[in-house]
């Protein structure tokens, strides 16, 4: 697998995925230290009035932009909504973490009987978990906000984190699965010879073979918790608990947001989370590629 | 009706009596929904509120505008404590209906409310009103506006269209001079203000949409609003015409300089001229809506309390406190939200206001803006009215690129509206 | 495989609970109300039977909302699916500067869909979009490029913005299949003289075919019931170009307060979501939902 693209080529396709994958967010760098006033205009060089972070520092500090001091200018395009964006990626932190978390620790148990085991009542469970994904959940909005409701659980994050949790589950169990399935099964053989119980084989053998593939599940589990809207949105009550999908949906649909304001929250979005996720992918990595797995 | 109050009455006779011994250090905590634009002068607002009613406390709940109507209607289904709440002309009757939301005549002092309505502008009034009750008083009352490029026209030598014929005739001259796509059109089904625009323009032709009995009129091919639908079709198919999803994207759009004319909520002029952020600040100005009458919609948003709220009458006693202090006299919260953000307001007497002039003044010209709020009309507003809103926006939708005619569409949303009424009517 | 004789109650409840929590009450809740009229104005809440499922079906949307709906997702979720697979095909391998484009993939993930949204708007957009300028400073256009107001551009726009967002989970989870494949099964291939093409086809794709199935049913399910990307970036129009079934969920029951029919529909969406998922399983066997 080491062989095959000449570098000419290797450099083309690296391109072409870096650009497709990363360029809008590049715009978005360039838009969050460009002012409206240069950007929008045509006439005026991108950087004719060099990097301007006054954005960044209204979104830390609550201190305007000094363009906004002028004597002619209304405060109709600053929208202290994206002063949420910092508390909000901490909220999203939690709630995200919280969520892979419980995911990683009930999902992987499950999904290693369901790849090793056969026992009465499989089908059906696995079916469920299978199924369950289907009724989209718009039209589960009504009834699963009134159930929180009388549980008390509107407003707080505990409510979040439950959903976040039971949406990602079918696709954690699923997919661990998966991974559990295609282990050799010698491994296993040898260690029924050795007299390991179910859950030492679990424990001892199976999760730390599988480690790479875990992380790459728990990062799905992290991802679908922080990027969800829907219920994030109607289960959220004020800035201390609400996540940053909440926040960045207000600061993309709010009338009093210019241009710059916008990206400068959306890069500030973008930087924690990356550096959080390629973390745990050059872990991932890092492993699959070593051969953790390899039989 | 009767009875309620009666019962409200006795409930609030025996709250004073049973409230009697240390009335003082009983909190009340009201629970404020909104969607969030400014939520930090919305906090500010309540922060001073709370230092003069000592008491009580506001705890400030918000949503995002496009989600608000759900996200307030799941709430009344999910019974979660809400007491005072932004409401908008739109929803007010279904919600009044729905028996979500209170008069404010059973939460305010006799006579509180009928003195307020002295100054409330018409259309902000009507809009309002519900079964001949107020149920809200504005938090802003904005209207509906023809904004054009003065550069763009005065360097062509076109002068300031007045009838929609001109607005195209208009257009063609900069189309053939260059401009791709000299208009801006909002044009999103999903937003109820894709309706309400469409509204605006025919109010700019004279024309009514229903009759006093609340009749659909315009299926008629001489009623104004289906000329002006035809003239949308007209002008898309012409390809003078660039749609925008959202107001916020047209902001941008028309800053670059590509395009002269749009329709859009009168705030967003203060956005396109500010000078702190866009390069075309100052070109941009408001000329009466074209037609023959040039009247708009006008509309209000204001603050309402629910009915939840108004049944307990220690807590009614408190929302309607809030209430006037938001939108009461003498006015400072509007008079803030019309200096700093550029919001219009109900409230009459502050058009005599000196800081809002001068802040106006900024990026408008104050007495175009009062003119035309005062031809201004409301819109048509039934408990059905945005049930049936939404139906007929995609058909608008169609009709307006061509998808469907404009005959069609009239008749099947006359149609549509008849059902409902009968529906409604029956229930 | 090994026989376990009494149901793993312990290793599988924590699991089945929340799952069971979030899905049976609300799922039976939601069939009720499909059942039944539930509309805001109107008190009582009276059985009427497939009413609301005859009414949907019937309606003036349901043919163009259904057909962008499946259209949307048919050429969607293979697409996710495939480039995914060319991308971690070729990110296997170690070049200078492989670490730093891996994790540049990642980066449509970190961004929630409203943001995406945004981004996209930016790179279409008509008057001050990237694309349009990038491609008149080329001098290929003279003019602009209708990407997102043109009926049939504006599928095919949001198509690119969806498939964007989809990506890296992708990549991620092919990538983790990969690296399960036997490295001594691949040599000998290679030995063997394949071509890369054939070496995939006999070699690879039968060792992480389980894990594209997956995704497949995933991206499916997710493609068809998605909604906030597309309706942020063109509103359902030009017309109903971009208008899918899913969103008809939300406005038969918040905009139009009708939510017996806004269930209806969400029950239609389950029925194709389910044929599709078995057409998905029958057309790529695999063991991951035998035993």
């Amino acid at each position: 697998m080491q062989r095959g693209l000449n570098p000419f080529l290797t450099f083309l396709f690296a391109t072409l995925i870096v650009m497709f994958t990363g360029g809008p967010v590049i715009l978005s760098l360039i838009g969050s230290v460009v002012p409206d006033r240069i950007l929008l205009d045509s006439s005026k060089a991108l950087f004719s009035e060099g990097l301007n972070f006054e954005t960044y520092r209204y979104v830390f500090t609550g201190q305007l932009p000094d363009s906004y001091l002028a004597e002619t200018a209304n405060r109709a395009m600053i929208s202290d909504a994206a002063r949420q964006v910092p508390q909000s990626l901490l909220n999203s932190g939690i709630i995200a973490f919280s969520s892979m978390v419980l995911n990683l620790l009930i999902g992987a148990p499950a999904a290693y009987v369901f790849a090793r085991y056969v026992f009465p009542g499989k089908k059906l469970t696995f079916m469920f978990l299978i199924l369950s994904p289907l009724v989209p959940a718009v039209a589960l909005v009504t009834p699963v906000y009134i159930m929180l409701q009388t549980l008390g659980l509107v407003g707080t994050q505990a409510g979040i984190i439950l959903v976040h949790t039971a949406k990602a589950l079918p696709f954690t169990v699923l997919i661990l699965s998966v991974f559990f399935r295609k282990m050799p099964a010698e491994i296993f053989e040898a260690a029924v010879l050795d007299h390991c119980s179910r859950f030492q084989t679990f424990w001892r053998i199976a999760l730390p073979l599988a480690l790479p593939s875990v992380g790459a599940t728990g990062l799905f589990a992290f991802m679908l918790s922080y990027s969800e809207y829907m219920f994030s949105m109607v289960l959220s009550g004020d800035a201390a608990t609400r996540p940053v999908s909440v926040v960045m949906a207000a600061l993309a649909r709010n009338t009093d947001v210019s241009w710059s304001l916008l990206n400068t929250a959306i890069f500030i979005a973008i930087v924690p989370t990356l550096v959080l996720v390629v973390f745990v992918w050059r872990f991932v990595v890092e492993g699959l590629l070593s051969g953790a797995v390899k039989g | 009706m009767k009875t309620r109050t009666l019962f409200a009455a006795g409930l609030l006779a025996s709250g004073i009596l049973a409230a009697q011994p240390g009335a003082a250090q009983d909190n009340i905590t009201l629970e404020f929904v909104v969607w969030n634009y400014s939520l930090e002068t919305i906090q500010d607002n309540v922060k001073q509120f709370e230092e003069e009613n000592p008491g009580i406390k506001v705890k400030v709940t918000d949503y995002t505008w496009p989600d608000y109507q759900d996200s307030l209607v799941l709430r009344f289904r999910g019974d979660t404590p809400t007491d005072v709440i932004y409401g908008g002309q739109d929803w007010l009757p279904a919600w009044g209906a729905a028996g979500f939301i209170a008069p404010l005549d059973s939460v305010a002092p006799a006579g509180a409310v009928d003195e307020l309505k002295k100054d409330i502008a018409g259309f902000a009034l009507t809009d309002v009103t519900y079964k001949d009750q107020v149920y809200g008083l504005p938090y802003y009352a904005d209207t509906i506006s023809f904004i054009y490029n003065k550069k763009i026209l005065a360097d062509a030598g076109i002068a300031v269209p007045t009838t929609w014929e001109e607005v195209t005739a208009a257009a063609e001259k900069l189309k053939a001079g260059g401009m791709e796509h000299p208009i801006v059109y909002e044009y999103n089904q999903e937003l109820p203000n894709f309706y309400d625009a469409f509204v605006a323009q025919a109010y700019g032709r004279g024309a009514e949409l229903f009759d006093k009995d609340l009749n659909p009129l315009f299926a008629d091919p001489e009623n104004g609003s289906f000329k002006q639908l035809q003239w949308i079709a007209d002008a898309y198919s012409k390809g003078l015409v660039q749609s925008e999803t959202h107001e916020s994207k047209i902001i941008p759009a028309m800053n670059t300089g590509a395009h002269a004319f749009t329709i859009v909520y009168t705030y967003v002029l203060a956005a396109l001229n500010n000078t702190a952020d866009q390069p075309r600040a100052g070109e941009f100005a408001l000329a009466p809506m074209p037609g023959t009458t040039h009247s708009t919609l006008g509309f209000a948003k204001s603050y309402v309390v629910t009915a939840k709220a108004a049944a307990d009458p220690a807590r009614g006693e408190a929302a309607w406190k809030f209430v006037n202090f938001m939108a009461g006299k003498p006015y400072t919260v509007a008079k803030r939200w019309a200096v700093e953000k550029g919001l219009g307001f109900g409230q009459l007497p502050l058009f005599q206001d000196k800081d809002v002039i001068e802040a106006w003044g900024k990026w408008a010209d104050v007495k175009a803006l009062g003119d035309q709020a005062a031809i201004a009309k409301a819109g048509t507003y039934t408990e059905y009215s945005s049930v049936w809103s939404a139906y007929f926006r995609p058909l608008l939708a169609k009709a307006m690129v061509g998808e469907a005619s404009v005959e069609q569409t009239m008749k099947d949303g006359a149609d549509r509206w008849n059902q409902l009424k009968e529906q409604f009517a029956n229930r | 495989m090994w026989t376990i004789k009494h149901f793993p109650a312990l290793w599988l409840l924590p699991a089945l609970l929340p799952v069971a929590l979030m899905t049976l009450y609300p799922v039976a809740y939601a069939f009720w109300t499909s059942l039944h009229s539930v509309m805001l104005l109107f008190p009582g809440e009276p059985f009427v039977g497939l009413d609301n499922y005859k009414r949907v079906v019937s309606s003036n949307y349901f043919h163009d909302a259904l057909r962008n709906s499946l259209v949307f997702t048919l050429i969607a979720a293979p697409l996710v699916v495939i480039i995914g697979t060319l991308i971690a095909l070729f990110l296997q391998r170690r070049f200078f500067g492989s670490q730093v484009v891996r994790s540049i993939v990642l980066l449509p993930w970190v961004l929630p869909g409203a943001i995406s949204a945004v981004l996209w708007i930016w790179v279409f957009h008509p008057s001050f979009g990237v694309l349009n300028g990038v491609l008149r400073d080329l001098h290929l256009i003279d003019g602009s490029i209708p990407w997102l107001t043109s009926p049939r551009l504006a599928l095919f726009s949001v198509v690119v913005a969806h498939v964007w967002t989809q990506i890296p989970f992708a990549v991620v989870l092919l990538m983790a299949a990969l690296s399960g494949i036997n490295s001594e099964t691949l040599e000998a291939a290679a030995i063997d003289c394949r071509s890369a093409l054939k070496r995939f086809r006999y070699i690879v794709f039968p060792e992480i075919k389980a894990m594209i199935v997956v995704l497949i049913v995933y991206n499916a399910l997710t493609a068809f019931t998605s909604y906030d990307l597309v309706y942020a970036m063109t509103g359902g129009g030009p017309g109903t170009a971009t208008t899918l079934l899913s969103f008809q969920i939300w406005r038969e029951s918040f905009s139009m307060y009708d939510f017996g029919s806004g269930s209806a529909v969400a029950f239609i969406v389950v029925a194709i979501s389910a044929v599709l998922i078995v057409a998905i399983t029958r057309a790529l066997p695999s063991d991951l939902f035998g035993e």
